[in-house]
């Protein structure tokens, strides 16, 4: 957003007055594109504006009042209730370790069924493209017994399994139309230079592709992140919880406390909103752009 | 092809998975009173907030089971409510299970569980160390629980600190200003409503798209009805007729009331929270709820004066015993949780739950000092004295929450007749009892 405010200003003398003519036009669209932004944002707003605000004043003022001074204290209390610093860390390993091997994974899978074209890749590929619409529901019990009878039950290894494998296979089936697409003259260069398969790999496909891994390697751990089912599920002591399950602590059975649960929701999404920020021109870059250059 | 064969090896986990499940049903268990009584830790699970009153209640507990136990180590860890709700049966049929831990009561739950012989039969300890008589009849049929995990008759599989109740909360304000009486019977209680639409106040706050409405709706149905009713409703003990004199009250003087401006008809998209919220604000005068909101009305409403009593003229209300503890299966310190269940039924934490804005099963009320709350608990022993909690309308049958909402629903927003109404609410309840073979 930044890019093209920062753009505007350069522009040739004749572009603006073509676009003072247009100005009307271009009001209009200003004004829609900020209601559609308030409407995207308005939830973050409203869960922002209860996050300070302390449960006498929302009780007493509803929840869209703006609160009369900042209160802290739901932050604070919500963070050592739950060792949130604890939970962060174990989020962040778990998405971390995740986003690497699966953005590896997928590298190897796709080098053989994208540019090593194996037999039957293209059943391979339904099959990668199915196991990612199985709900996780169904995934559930079999994964619980998998788990119990391999001792991983309650360990965060089993996400980090589980996970690398449901990422990978996404990965798997975009990389694989990424490589599908890689230019031949690269590969036939590096086969008369005399690499051999793996050298190609390293050397030539994922220098080249690398934007689309860094794309990848985003959002796989971002994905990772927001996860909460299954680590609900696996994740039975509070010492191995990831943040999403962590936050389900203030889901009570008949109450809710709106102000503390804000506040939770706020800094429950601030670690993945800086990532993004962070990683944000990777995504930019487009996840096809990096193919051919 | 190859998802057809995953398909079957996880049909045939599952197969598995159940036989496993039942096959561990059985209780080899000689004397289990003293089993794990040389355990060197207590994994104890609850999902109360730390200021309510049970958590506080029981953060003392424990601290009473620590000087009591000195060399046992007690590993604490407060859950969320759906995590518990949703794995509890995966939880406890591994290693990872607790010790001891508070879980719902109710068919579909405790009664689940122990059915699959997940729980640990308490029966003999609660006779023992007389938690059976603290609990009144109405109080023990969510403790009990049959072969087939039918909550009322059978063996004893948790033991409840705390209970709930229905009741009327008003604004004391907004009645002195109308110049009103707390209303002893239904057609005061009515002239009371009657005014305050004259003065064009809408009367009541009603969640309609969650529990509130249908609670409402089961008051009325109760003040035509007696515990004959209650346990054919709830313990299917005979066939309820849906048309009959209680449900068919309910219902139609509901629609009245709706008519009539008592209840909003925009409150069939309020949520429980929205409408206690709304009730804190002082935008409506009276509230018809849960004892769950006390303790945070007490230390939220701080612009009017507030109270609360029975639904007037009813001897039956709804509500029941609060949450259970258990002791799963697999608990590696049997005996340490009893001792800990011992502790949190002795008058001291049973007071600290009352003073607190609990409502303790099994206090004085001598010994609750704060006035609001003695108010609360005052409630209650008169309705346990008269033995008059009618549980839930929803508990009944599985998934009969929703078919409730939907159907008061209808009763709000005037697209359905009473009539139709209970038809429809009618149909889920009988397939149950077929389920059932009764």
């Amino acid at each position: 957003m930044t890019l093209t405010a920062n753009r505007t200003p350069v522009k040739p003398a004749e572009d603006v007055k073509a676009a003072k003519r247009s100005n009307p036009v271009r009001f209009v669209i200003l004004a829609a594109l900020l209601a559609l932004l308030l409407i995207v944002v308005a939830p973050l707003l409203i869960i922002a504006i209860n996050a300070v605000k302390s449960p006498a004043d929302y009780a007493s003022g509803g929840p869209l009042s703006l609160p009369p001074h900042l209160y802290w204290d739901g932050i604070v209390d919500f963070w050592n209730r739950v060792n949130f610093g604890q939970k962060l860390w174990n989020s962040f390993v778990t998405s971390f370790v995740v986003a690497v091997l699966g953005v590896l994974l997928s590298i190897l899978n796709a080098y053989a069924l994208g540019i090593g074209r194996v037999r039957g890749r293209v059943w391979f590929l339904v099959f990668f493209l199915v196991a990612n619409l199985l709900p996780q529901e169904v995934l559930v019990y079999p994964l619980y017994f998998l788990s119990k009878e391999a001792g991983l039950y309650d360990s965060l290894i089993s996400i980090v399994i589980i996970f690398t494998v449901i990422q990978a296979a996404f990965g798997t089936y975009l990389l694989t139309s990424v490589y599908q697409e890689f230019p031949t003259e690269l590969l036939d260069a590096a086969d008369v230079d005399g690499a051999g398969k793996l050298r190609t790999l390293w050397s030539v496909v994922v220098p080249v592709s690398r934007p689309t891994l860094g794309v990848l390697f985003t959002f796989f751990f971002i994905w990772t992140w927001n996860e909460f089912f299954l680590p609900l599920v696996f994740l039975v002591s509070n010492d191995n919880q990831t943040v999403p399950v962590a936050l389900g602590v203030l889901q009570g059975d008949r109450l809710m406390d709106a102000t503390m649960t804000s506040a939770s929701g706020l800094i429950g999404i601030l670690p993945a909103l800086i990532f993004f920020l962070i990683f944000q021109r990777t995504l930019t870059r487009g996840i096809t752009a990096g193919a051919i250059k | 092809m190859i998802r057809s064969r995953a398909g079957l090896s996880a049909g045939a986990l599952l197969m598995a998975a159940s036989l496993a499940l039942t096959a561990c049903g059985g209780s080899g268990d000689g004397d289990s009173s003293n089993e794990g009584a040389d355990a060197k830790t207590l994994t104890l699970w609850h999902y109360e907030g730390p200021t309510s009153a049970m958590g506080i209640a029981w953060n003392k507990a424990i601290e009473e089971f620590k000087a009591s136990h000195p060399g046992v180590e007690v590993k604490f860890e407060e859950k969320g409510f759906e995590q518990i709700q949703q794995n509890a049966q995966m939880i406890l049929n591994s290693d990872s299970a607790p010790d001891i831990m508070e879980y719902n009561k109710g068919n579909a739950t405790a009664g689940l569980l122990s059915k699959q012989g997940l729980l640990t039969d308490l029966t003999e300890e609660a006779g023992k160390r007389g938690w059976d008589k603290a609990l009144n009849s109405s109080l023990q049929t969510t403790t009990k629980y049959d072969d087939d995990g039918i909550m009322g008759s059978g063996k004893t599989y948790g033991i409840p600190n705390y209970a709930e109740y229905v009741e009327v909360y008003y604004n004391k304000d907004l009645f002195k200003k109308y110049n009103l009486q707390v209303p002893t019977t239904l057609d005061e209680f009515t002239k009371v409503m009657d005014t305050f639409v004259q003065n064009k106040v809408t009367p009541l706050a009603v969640g309609g798209a969650e529990y509130p409405a249908q609670q409402i709706l089961y008051s009325l149905a109760l003040s035509k009805a007696d515990r004959a009713f209650v346990d054919d409703y709830q313990l299917y003990k005979n066939k309820v007729d849906f048309k009959g004199p209680q449900l068919k009250y309910g219902a139609d003087t509901f629609k009245q009331w709706v008519d009539k401006g008592y209840i909003a008809k925009t409150s069939a998209g309020i949520k429980a929270e929205d409408m206690g919220v709304s009730f804190t604000q002082g935008k409506f005068p009276i509230m018809i709820s849960g004892s769950w909101w006390y303790g945070r009305f007490v230390n939220e409403i701080k612009n009017f004066e507030w109270g609360t009593f029975l639904f007037p003229g009813n001897k039956l209300h709804p509500g029941s015993s609060g949450n259970l503890w258990v002791v799963p299966e697999k608990s590696k310190a049997k005996a340490l949780a009893y001792d800990f269940i011992d502790i949190t039924m002795k008058p001291e934490i049973q007071a600290l739950l009352g003073n607190n804005g609990g409502v303790p099963v099994a206090a004085d009320a001598a010994s609750i000092t704060d006035a609001k709350n003695k108010e609360l608990i005052e409630n209650f022993n008169k309705i346990s004295s008269e033995d008059g909690l009618a549980f839930y309308p929803d508990w009944p049958a599985p998934g009969y929450y929703d078919v409730l909402v939907a159907g008061v629903q209808g009763l709000i927003n005037g697209s359905k007749t009473p009539d139709q109404v209970l038809d429809e609410i009618a149909k889920p309840y009988d397939e149950n009892l077929a389920d059932l073979g009764k």
